[in-house]
């Protein structure tokens, strides 16, 4: 539309120095998008690419300043993947951890979000509280925190006494409390869905403090919801029960992919993770360096593999709405 | 109203008032229809089962941080007393006194801050003309590019870590120093100049924020596209119509629009810049500027060698984890209703 004003307004002979308006946007689009564009060629792309050859390669520094590579292929790869006993077990122990966290906090996350998009008395205040984790619970304190053995014993009311050894968390003590195991073993539902339960309530703090943003993310999705939807349900004389699963479930779907691909993501590069903090150990030995980056690529491949798989999972059940 | 079956009596009548008496159904029937029925049951029951289960998981967010509040203030005699759970017998403020004059907690608060603001303040932009330029203009590639900003959002840091080290210790913009081969005076002696240490200074972290490759800066990327997405283009077009450019349009109309958003996202990267020990480690060696992660030590004055050591020197670990967040908390209460308002109208949709 715009395109055919222009060309038809303006004088034959300055037709050609007049870009059309989808072209000059298009120029200006690359224009916004230069900072991040330039940078990723000349900074973060050389990273990336010396990262893959330091991988496949060992360093020697040298004593004036500077480093020599010599290439060994794969040496690294196998060193990591055959070698070194404990790398494969600690990722595997991760993402089983993961595939169990994932549904753990995308489900909490969204019924807290539900809850606190109710109108009630003290909102305001419950929702500064449950954002604090996002806030404060990451990086060092973090890392504090995952190396603590002061909080157990302060929680925990059965030991008294610094054993050395930090104990038993408290939210397990509270699992124990509430005899998980006795109510779950009446009701004969088998031993593994029982573990995964007590498993989550042991780690309760912990599945709390991961899911700050996936909240804020299915709180933003809820307020986008047209209230008149809602009315016309209620009108229809649907229970709250059934709006939940007929309307504010499939409106919020889209944000449970995007919620469940970002627990991926923030669960893997977060530096209490497990396997992170295995590849960090790694980086401070001797020689440790190049082995480091051959595991986190391998622990990235692993990454997008999983992604895939739980974006393939999860978007065929992905309801979106057509807008306009 | 008129035709209601029982017409309603007129007590008494003036100029301007009327007094009428309606025929009321009796209080038991109202009280028995209003509160004796099934559904406000099930309503008072929700209400009380949401409150406890929000106090509940307050509390559970909350306990850490009290009881390490509570322990902050304890004296070494107190962990091998038995009796003493929360309440001090000792109270004694020697853990802050020597955690703020040894790991020299205001150097380490001020060079962190002044690191977090900058990259919050550049981030901030940054991400933001970025986050727009995906989200509004039409250019080739431009998915494809945008997949770039979600790959440096899935590569772990640990991938990058050496290779970043490297790049940053041996600073040259593709090899172009190198091939200028320039001199440089050091020691009054012209030494062969090949590439500059930008370890130890603000210059890695600038570059990174600069560039938008910062900390998590690629879900701040994401964040503002799906907002600018939400932003009519009407808007936009009618001010190109009045004569306004592409990047007056950005700064005159978009930015303002977008406050609420920026100070979410501002709000987000200065507290994970905060709290960030990865690239502080990586490009800040001990001892060089004092940062954050350089006030978690065990002060030399504290004798910890005692019955309760471990129990203590976790206290006092806990206790420099209670001066790093504290700046944070003071601001996360000013500030805590831009975070949930901003993140709420900017309409997140995958």
């Amino acid at each position: 539309m715009n395109k055919q004003i222009t060309a038809n307004a303006a004088p034959k002979k300055r037709k050609k120095k007049i870009a059309s308006l989808d072209k000059r946007k298009a120029r200006a689009g690359w224009w916004f998008i230069m900072p991040f564009l330039a940078t990723f060629v000349i900074v973060y792309l050389p990273i990336i690419i010396d990262s893959i050859k330091f991988s496949v390669s060992k360093l020697t520094m040298l004593a004036g300043g500077g480093y020599i590579t010599e290439y060994v292929g794969f040496e690294n790869y196998r060193q990591a993947l055959f070698v070194d006993e404990n790398f494969g077990q600690i990722v595997v122990a991760g993402v089983k951890q993961l595939i169990f966290d994932i549904p753990a906090i995308v489900i909490f996350s969204l019924f807290m979000a539900v809850l606190l998009n109710q109108k009630m008395l003290g909102r305001a205040l419950f929702r500064a509280i449950f954002f604090i984790p996002v806030i404060i619970g990451t990086g060092i304190v973090e890392y504090i925190d995952k190396s603590n053995t002061m909080l157990s014993y302060m929680t925990d009311s059965s030991s008294s006494i610094d054993n050395g050894s930090g104990g038993v968390s408290a939210n397990e003590s509270l699992a124990m409390a509430a005899n998980l195991d006795w109510l779950f073993g009446n009701m004969r539902v088998g031993g593994e869905l029982m573990d995964y339960v007590v498993d989550i309530i042991a780690n309760v703090y912990d599945i709390i403090s991961r899911s700050g943003v996936q909240m804020l993310i299915f709180l933003a999705g809820l307020q986008s919801i047209s209230p008149a939807i809602y009315e016309s349900c209620q009108i229809d004389g649907a229970a709250a029960w059934e709006t939940f699963w007929k309307i504010t479930f499939p409106m919020i779907s889209p944000m449970i992919l995007v919620n469940a691909i970002y627990t991926v993501i923030d669960s893997f590069t977060r530096s209490s993770n497990s396997v992170m903090m295995y590849i960090d150990g790694i980086y401070q030995e001797v020689g440790g360096p190049v082995l480091s980056s051959a595991m986190s690529w391998i622990y990235f491949v692993i990454v997008l593999v999983l992604i895939g798989v739980v974006a393939g999972l999860i978007s065929g059940y992905v309801f979106y709405q057509r807008r306009d | 109203m008129n035709t209601q079956a029982s017409a309603p009596k007129v007590m008494k009548e003036t100029k301007n008032k009327i007094r009428v008496d309606f025929e009321r159904t009796d209080f038991w029937t109202r009280f028995r229809l209003k509160y004796l029925s099934l559904k406000f049951l099930t309503t008072v029951v929700w209400v009380i089962f949401r409150f406890v289960l929000l106090v509940g998981i307050s509390y559970v967010i909350l306990s850490p941080l009290i009881s390490k509040i509570f322990c902050s203030f304890m004296g070494k005699e107190d962990f091998v007393d038995v009796t003493v759970k929360y309440i001090a017998k000792y109270p004694t403020l020697d853990t802050y006194k020597a955690l703020i004059v040894e790991a020299k907690y205001f150097t380490a608060v001020f060079n962190t801050a002044c690191l977090s603001l900058f990259c919050a303040l550049v981030q901030t932009f940054i991400c933001c003309v970025v986050a727009y330029g995906f989200a509004k203009f039409k250019f080739k590639f431009n998915n494809l590019l945008f997949f770039l900003v979600i790959f440096t959002m899935v590569v772990p840091h640990e991938t990058l870590q050496l290779s970043m080290f490297m790049k940053f210790r041996y600073f040259d913009i593709l090899g172009l120093f190198k091939l200028l081969g320039g001199g440089v005076f050091e020691n009054f002696a012209v030494t062969n100049f090949t590439s500059i240490n930008l370890l130890n200074t603000y210059w890695p972290l600038a570059i990174l924020s600069l560039g938008g490759l910062g900390f998590k800066n690629g879900l701040y990327i994401y964040m503002l596209r799906q907002f600018f997405r939400g932003v009519p283009d009407e808007l936009e077009e009618s001010a190109y119509l009045d004569g306004s450019g592409v990047f007056r349009t950005f700064i005159q109309i978009i930015l303002p629009l977008s406050v609420p958003m920026l100070i979410t996202v501002f709000l987000f990267s200065f507290s994970w810049q905060w709290t960030d020990m990865f690239y502080i480690d990586l490009f800040f060696t001990k001892s060089s500027i004092t940062m954050m992660p350089d006030i978690v030590m065990i002060p030399r004055s504290l004798n910890t060698s005692y019955a309760g050591q471990s129990m203590f020197e976790a206290a006092i670990t806990n206790t420099s984890s209670l001066l790093i967040i504290a700046p944070l908390v003071i601001m996360y209460l000013f500030c805590q209703r831009y975070l949930i308002g901003g993140i709420e109208r900017s309409g997140i949709v995958g």
